[in-house]
């Protein structure tokens, strides 16, 4: 579905990643897992189109390296961006229309939005309120609803735990396997790293900008080794 | 098939119909008890106020300060007022006019639509490089044309007189008209808002590259609502020499941009009910303040003259405004969300 070959990324003059590749089938979750710093989201950042990068990027086999951001957004490219960043001033629903925003019939994205509010309830109940008040975990929801309106091809999350309480980030992992299990292709990026294994089929493990590590989801165990070889910090 | 409005843009047309009953309430209220004099400062006020909620469409819902408005309204109006003054008063008003601009005259509706046109083909030319730019690039781009438009017509006096007034405009509007043409404009204005376009645009204003990763074309986006606004401040350039019967370079400049720019703060820019409070509020602020300005008698206490007391308390109001509701009086908020019942986390 989704392949990147020598994929740099680029801040200005400075190059945050240099030269990755991974590759995402159909279906599959995939995790970047990887310490603050290591590249995880400027590698999305790339992808999207948000930054500037060399290599290639192929989606579906198109090569969509040199598309603008909205045109990977038609190809089938949404993303749940890191700190969730919804339209703090719109409110929940018009937030979810965005996230249509490309669908030309308003009446199925209509329905498809009540969908959602019947999936996570809270959303509902709020729908008229802007999203900046809701709580993290609610934007968070709303981030994964919205990305996912546009019926993408392949979804990426960024950091979908970050900043939220332990049964919260309990509550989002369950929402990310329940969506995996609907057939949803995900590419994940993560720093809870035993969480995101046991949601995923695959495993990139990103250093410094370069992959230091890649295989199934189950040679991993269950994380904890690799948590302490990121951050040094073993217990 | 024609598509339903959404819930927004029903909601939307009950705010504006509300809007409407308030502009209709002030008409109705001068109609019984009003002074023939104050016909004046209502006309002006609703020109005001046309500006106002055409700021709101590109300002507001882009959230990028712009301040190019007067030069479009000034554009409009001497288009306007050249177009229809009858051809033998401009042998007096504008003798040396070149390309035979003093030797016709056209119908009011026809002033008009070319007024309108050729603002509106400047709004295309300029929004192609202002929708282009960041936030502080449009303030100061908007600035230049400011400027450069206020120069030409001071220097050009062949066309504008600069300073002094091009007379003999046949007066064809009346309250009547630009009460109208202020309801389409606030039907107008929260319609936008609600739009796809309009929502993508505030979307835009929140997360831009959030906005563009969901496909929106922000560059389109912003240019649809800049040439728009531009419409609304033709219109009440329009409306302003038809009214006036005489127009000058001074009314289009600085001043002028201050005082609509407060007024749309102070009523909260995000939102079209916004505009129009703001409007309204500073209006009568600024009558009352002028009658401080003459040193009246209060209540036995004899006032000294303040002149100047207007350009302070505008100013104070944009500083007050900024510190302590950064949103405006309406932040979010349109009229009709305040006669909602509060619902639980509001």
């Amino acid at each position: 579905m989704l392949q990147t070959s020598s994929l740099k990324a680029f801040h200005g003059p400075i190059e945050a990643v240099h030269g990755i590749d991974i590759s995402v089938a159909e279906g599959q979750c995939v995790t970047l897992l990887g310490p603050n710093g290591a590249g995880k989201t400027s590698t999305l950042s790339a992808i999207t189109g948000t930054v500037r990068a060399t290599g290639t990027i192929r989606l579906g086999g198109e090569d969509i390296s040199r598309l603008p951001v909205e045109d990977r957004c038609r190809r089938g490219i949404a993303i749940s961006p890191e700190g969730r960043r919804v339209f703090a001033n719109l409110s929940v629903r018009d937030n979810l229309i965005m996230g249509g925003a490309l669908q030309p019939d308003k009446a199925q994205l209509n329905r498809e939005i009540e969908d959602w509010f019947t999936h996570f309830p809270v959303l509902g109940e709020r729908h008229a309120q802007p999203a900046g008040t809701l709580s993290g975990g609610e934007q968070q929801m709303l981030a994964i609803a919205r990305a996912l309106l546009s019926k993408p091809r392949i979804l990426l999350l960024d950091e979908p735990s970050l900043g939220l309480a332990p049964m919260i980030v309990a509550k989002i992992f369950e929402i990310v396997r329940d969506l995996k299990a609907r057939g949803t292709t995900i590419l994940l990026v993560e720093q809870n790293a035993s969480a995101a294994i046991r949601v995923s089929d695959y495993v990139y493990v990103l250093n410094n900008g370069l992959i230091s590590s890649h295989g199934a989801a189950a040679n991993f165990g269950d994380g904890s080794d690799l948590m302490g070889e990121l951050t040094g910090v073993h217990v | 098939m024609r598509l339903p409005l959404n819930q927004d843009q029903r909601k939307g047309l009950v705010g504006a119909a509300l809007l409407s009953v308030i502009v209709l309430a002030i008409v109705g209220t001068y109609a019984l008890w009003g002074e023939s004099y104050q016909a004046r400062i209502l006309y002006a006020t609703f020109v005001n106020l046309l500006v106002v909620v055409g700021l709101q469409v590109f300002t507001g819902n882009a959230n990028i300060t712009g301040f190019s408005h007067a030069a479009f309204m000034g554009i409009a109006a001497y288009a306007a007022a050249i177009c229809v003054t009858p051809a033998a008063m401009k042998l007096i008003s504008l003798p040396d006019a070149p390309w035979g601009l003093n030797a016709f005259d056209l119908s009011p509706i026809v002033s008009a639509m070319i007024a309108l046109a050729i603002t509106g083909v400047l709004g295309l030319l300029t929004g192609l490089i202002v929708v282009r730019l960041s936030g502080v690039g449009v303030t100061i781009v908007s600035i230049a044309i400011l400027v450069i438009v206020h120069s030409i017509f001071l220097h050009r006096t062949d066309i504008f007189k600069g300073n002094q007034a091009l007379f003999g405009i046949p007066k064809v509007f009346g309250l009547p008209h630009i009460t109208g043409l202020v309801i389409i404009a606030i039907f107008a204005a929260r319609l936008f808002r609600e739009s796809a376009i309009g929502l993508q645009l505030r979307a835009c204003a929140d997360d831009e590259a959030g906005a563009r990763s969901m496909g929106v074309d922000v560059y389109r986006v912003r240019l649809i609502a800049w040439v728009l606004g531009t419409m609304f401040f033709a219109t009440a350039g329009i409306a302003y020499a038809f009214f006036l019967g005489t127009i000058s370079a001074r009314p289009f400049y600085f001043n002028f941009v201050f005082l609509t720019v407060a007024m749309l703060i102070l009523g909260g820019l995000r939102s079209v009910s916004g505009a129009v409070f703001g409007t309204l509020l500073i209006s009568i602020g600024l009558e009352v303040v002028r009658w401080l300005e003459t040193g009246p008698t209060l209540a036995g206490l004899k006032l000294p003259q303040m002149l100047g007391l207007s350009g302070l308390l505008l100013g104070v109001v944009i500083v007050a405004v900024m510190a302590f509701l950064p949103n405006g009086i309406m932040g979010n908020r349109e009229i009709e969300d305040l006669f909602r019942r509060k619902t639980k986390g509001d």
